[in-house]
């Protein structure tokens, strides 16, 4: 369906293959090569916005297949991401395990966690469920806070720079090749796993639970398995964040950080691949430049009073939101299917 | 359709925004507009001035900006240079306040200063791993131990603490044996300031702490959690918190007759003029507080210019001390930058990077040996090998029929060691 | 059991404050579907109003608590007219989303216009403490249950009795049914949204008459997801029990378990509630239990 014209599968390969044309892999090949250069001529600050967007992703594709795959709405995203990145905290700092191997832990951990608190999703259901999720995200704050014997409470932990091998990963650059090399392997992952069975099946328990457990769908299992999926990846966003910045303590991940997370998702487009991506880099960038926006107005309007310029950055950012939402209610990512679409189709768009 | 081409319209007109705030936010690393031969310094300020404390973020950072303004336009800048203030809002959030440091050293700042503790604990880490120095105006002693490149101006919440107790123990305590103290502080790095302390320094100070009890910055009543103080009998109760819900806390003590009887004292982070104005004239003089600055309208040769500056630019915050600690801040900035620039070449400092910053803070915090702040608070000094707090002098405060009446001079908070 | 008496009482007091809140969360989710996420920017942007008017503008404070109702109706009515309404008919996460980009907005307007950071409003409630046995309360409290428990009940009639009311609770359970019928969505959503901003400006004013007008108020507003949910989320009475009940919880839990498990327990004791709540009554104490079918 979302082939050009006159392209046809002769196998079941090529059937099933995400890049499918000589032009979208020279494209995606290119588009790569651009990412990865990034540090070539990108500054610092750049380079780091660029590794909270990717560590961001990660953590939405997460949600993505939670909220967005199989209809499980979680308001305590940033509790789960608390996990991993007390467990890479704690596994790298205090045990001083490999970097990959407390990575991989600590999205298991967050995973285990998430299942706990999955457990209602048996009997309940959206909103009732965000409940417990918002649940999820206080009380494992307050434990953060609270069990200073691990955590040590507000003086937080310190996390040494991630390291594979020879490889020490201590500066912006070098933190954003092993970033998007994570955040891509999980693009690829989720994309892949929402074409399985079990990416299948979540969706049709997110269509109608009650006609997917007809079909032979164990439902409570598959809500199961999307939360310790959802949760595993916020878990290594978490523990990537960690690493990145080098310090967490449980301020760094708040209720309203949960809502945003759940704001960005839907901006770019629930149970999409691509969604997640464009919605992060969309409210990343947005984030950044309503930030650098207040003392430019600043500076170039002087004389005026006192607060409008600090104002102006959430004005604008939610105004913005509101816009993109009013116009485009299906997510960014249905406007860049029909993008995609149209570019396809051009020019003959019937 | 129409709706089409609105969209189209607002995509286009947002991604040339980004463009273009991206296009200013390279250019400003490179100093636009001037001559290459005139090197400017430039000072970074991460602000809260958004989010869930802008109740001090605004107050601080307007003080802050409004001292440079002074500073530039009036003194000329600093030895005769004028410093380039670049300021961002960090929104109280953790992820901007890290990326605002980055961002602060591609423009070529020497150092920054943060106005919270909990946007400093954010940009801990960024700033020590590359040893970009900065000057944290409200700390909690997570960020300044162990020492590393993150200095505070003031005694933090964990010093109010230690300090008090000083001089209840020396003033007010007439018993035998150890006072019993309650806790009641904010759950948050402002309120565990003052726990981390005294789990340290209890013992040695000679106070017991019987409770300890949370609340958090939209309570409503901490009715219960005093009920729970009351039973355990204090002698004080020590409440580290934000002036709101200081003031909830004293009117439930108030009204379970906890007050008068029992001393009761707030940490500085909540012991300003809203206090007064939210818990009213009731309170008593059993109500005190710690302060490290001195009050709004004192003798101190500093106080004339901020006052008229307060006046002329930002009245709202007139008497609020909150405003003066911004401005010191930027006061001690200056003198950081006038011994750097004794110290070092203006070329070093205006350098950019870890080259300058290493000056900047060899040859220009540690050299800063009691500097007075034009007497707006304690002599600031970054001499000392491991403590890192500018000022340890703190002053205790008596709330008297609606005023905050100095009781003491300059009092040295203990250095508490942290493990 | 002298503390317990003190425990109930400020529980309750604290609880109805709670539900006030919770009901202006209620009100939209009743009519439309649609979670409120700026509830906490409203309560802050019309306490801010009540301050200018009382404060800045010098109104007695008759003429104030009116204005402030008619900036409530009229903050009502706009964002429903230009946020929500060309979204009807879309998924209901995109709404809710939206309610989040307009707290931001909210948020930001305060800032602007009133750069002030943190004021109180002047007392609109006697202030002496009313002792009931051993325990004691500020009569603020029990003014502000008072009257969250008077606009719940006005509230209530409407919702059972009047035209409008019915036809709004029709329209929370099926838009297209109702709009079958001849009944004017639109008006009944814009109703709605209004409601829920007197509520939330009602809401408002009690706590910042009690704690003083901060950014706080925000998270006040999330406070009340709690309640709401406990409840059920379309349900008036359940929010009416489900708030004094978690303020019973909170207080009455704290008191006993603070010193076994530590502090700051307090805020953790309703999500174990709510946990438990869920797994034995899926829809909260009052929901509705939507019956299936394929």
């Amino acid at each position: 369906m979302s082939l050009p014209c006159g392209i046809r599968n002769y196998s079941y390969a090529t059937d099933t293959a995400i890049i499918r044309t000589k032009t979208q892999w020279t494209l995606f090949i290119v588009f790569l090569l651009i990412v990865f250069t990034f540090p070539f001529y990108f500054p610092r600050f750049w380079l780091d916005v660029m590794n909270l967007i990717g560590i961001t992703t990660i953590a939405i594709i997460g949600l993505n297949i939670l909220v967005g795959y199989c209809g499980q709405l979680s308001i305590g995203h940033a509790g789960f991401m608390a996990v991993g990145a007390y467990t890479t905290a704690i596994l790298a700092g205090s045990y001083h395990m490999p970097f990959l191997l407390a990575l991989l832990l600590s999205g298991v951990s967050a995973g285990l966690i998430g299942l706990l608190f999955g457990i209602p999703s048996m009997r309940v259901k959206g909103f009732y469920l965000a409940i417990t999720t918002i649940a999820a995200q206080f009380i494992i704050i307050w434990v953060a806070n609270h069990w200073t014997d691990v955590t040590r409470g507000s003086m937080g932990l310190g996390v040494e720079a991630a390291s594979i091998g020879p490889l020490i990963f201590d500066t912006e650059a070098s933190q954003f090749f092993l970033i998007i090399s994570i955040t891509v392997l999980c693009v690829l992952f989720a994309t892949n796993l929402a074409r399985s069975r079990i990416g299948r099946a979540f969706i049709a328990v997110r269509d109608n639970d009650l006609a997917a457990k007809v079909m032979g769908i164990n439902v409570f299992a598959f809500k199961l398995l999307a939360f310790f999926l959802g949760c595993f990846f916020a878990g290594i966003a978490g523990s990537l964040f960690a690493q990145w910045r080098g310090h967490i303590t449980p301020e760094d991940f708040t209720f309203s950080q949960s809502i945003l997370y759940i704001g960005i998702l839907i901006i770019g487009g629930l149970g999409t691949s691509i969604g997640p991506i464009i919605g992060t880099v969309f409210i990343r960038l947005l984030e950044q430049c309503v930030t650098l926006l207040a003392p430019l107005v600043e500076r170039s309007l002087p004389g005026i009073p006192s607060g409008f310029a600090t104002g102006l950055s959430p004005m604008i950012f939610g105004l913005i939101m509101v816009l993109f939402l009013v116009l485009e209610p299906k997510g960014l990512a249905h406007r860049w299917n029909l993008f995609k679409a149209s570019y396809r189709m051009w020019p003959f768009s019937y | 359709m129409k709706k089409h081409r609105t969209f189209t319209a607002i995509i286009l007109v947002t991604v040339a925004a980004f463009v273009f705030t991206f296009a200013a936010g390279c250019a400003s690393q490179t100093p636009a507009g001037k001559l290459d031969s005139q090197k400017q310094l430039k000072i970074g300020c991460s602000i809260c001035f958004t989010g869930t404390a802008a109740e001090k973020g605004q107050p601080i950072g307007q003080g802050e900006l409004d001292a440079w303004k002074y500073i530039n336009d009036e003194l000329g800048g600093v030895d005769g240079n004028k410093i380039e203030i670049v300021w961002y809002d960090t929104g109280y959030n953790a992820a901007i306040a890290t990326t605002n440091v980055k961002k602060l050293m591609d423009d070529g700042c020497l150092f920054f200063t943060i106005v919270s503790s909990y946007d400093a604990t954010a940009s801990k880490e960024a700033a020590n791993k590359a040893g970009f120095p900065a000057l944290v105006i409200f700390s909690s002693p997570s960020l300044t131990n162990p020492p590393a490149h993150i200095y505070s101006q003031l005694p933090d919440y964990g010093d109010d603490w230690a300090a008090f107790t000083n001089y209840y123990l020396k003033n007010i305590w007439k018993g035998p044996g150890k006072p019993k103290m309650a806790l009641e502080i904010l759950s948050n790095s402002t309120g565990y300031g003052v726990r981390d302390a005294a789990k340290v320094a209890a013992a040695d100070l000679g106070v017991d702490i019987v409770t300890i009890e949370e609340h958090k910055t939209t309570t409503l009543s901490e009715t219960d959690a005093l009920t729970r103080i009351k039973e355990k009998n204090p002698d004080i109760l020590f409440i580290g918190s934000t002036p709101a819900p200081t003031s909830v806390i004293l009117k439930n003590a108030y009204q379970l007759k906890l007050i008068p009887g029992m001393t009761v004292a707030c940490g500085h982070a909540g012991f300003t003029k809203a206090l007064i104005d939210l818990s009213g004239k009731q309170i008593s003089n059993d109500v005190y507080g710690v302060f490290p600055t001195v009050n709004w309208g004192d003798n101190v040769p500093g106080m004339a210019k901020m006052d008229e500056y307060c006046k002329k630019l930002h009245p709202q915050y007139v008497g609020n001390n909150d405003y003066l600690c911004g401005w010191s801040a930027s006061l001690i900035n200056a003198e950081i930058i006038r011994q750097a620039l004794k110290n070092s070449t203006l070329d070093v400092l205006t350098s950019g990077d870890s080259v300058a910053w290493k000056a900047g803070e060899e040859k220009g915090f540690r050299m800063v040996k009691g500097y007075d702040v034009e007497g707006l608070h304690g002599p600031v000094d970054f001499s000392d090998p491991v403590d890192r707090r500018g000022s340890k002098s703190v002053k205790i405060f008596q709330i008297q029929q609606g005023e905050m009446v100095p009781l003491t001079g300059w009092v040295d908070a203990p250095y508490i060691k942290y493990e | 059991m002298e503390q317990l008496l003190q425990y109930t009482i400020t529980g309750l007091a604290v609880g109805m404050i709670y539900a006030l809140i919770a009901l202006g969360f209620a009100l939209i989710w009743k009519s439309s579907r649609v979670a409120n996420l700026a509830l906490g920017q409203l309560v802050l942007i019309s306490s801010w109003f009540t301050y200018g008017i009382l404060v800045q503008a010098h109104f007695p404070v008759w003429a104030g608590m009116i204005m402030t109702i008619l900036f409530a109706i009229f903050l009502g009515w706009a964002i429903e007219r230009f946020t929500l309404r060309p979204l009807i008919g879309q998924p209901t996460l995109s709404l809710i989303a939206v309610t989040l980009g307009l707290g931001y907005f909210l948020e930001g307007i305060v800032i602007v216009v009133w750069p002030i950071s943190v004021a109180k409003l002047p007392v609109l409630f006697p202030q002496d403490p009313i002792n009931i046995g051993s325990a004691v309360i500020s009569q603020e409290y029990v003014w502000a249950a008072g009257i969250s428990l008077a606009l719940f009940i006005l509230l209530s009639l409407f919702f059972k009795f009047h035209k409008m009311g019915i036809a709004m609770r029709a329209a929370a359970d099926d838009q297209l049914a109702i709009q079958a019928c001849a009944v004017p969505i639109n008006r009944i959503f814009s109703l709605s949204w209004i409601f829920a901003c007197i509520v939330a400006a009602t809401g408002g004013v009690l706590i910042s008459s009690i704690g003083g007008i901060t950014s706080a108020l925000i998270e006040t507003g999330f406070k009340s997801f709690s309640v709401v949910i406990l409840g059920g989320m379309d349900s008036f009475i359940g929010c009416m029990v489900a708030g004094p009940l978690i303020g019973l919880c909170e207080n009455i839990g704290a008191g006993y378990l603070t010193s076994i498990i530590g502090p700051g327990i307090k805020d953790l004791i309703p999500f174990v509630i709510i946990i438990l709540v869920m797994l034995f009554k899926p829809y909260g104490l009052f929901g509705e239990e939507r019956i299936e079918r394929i």
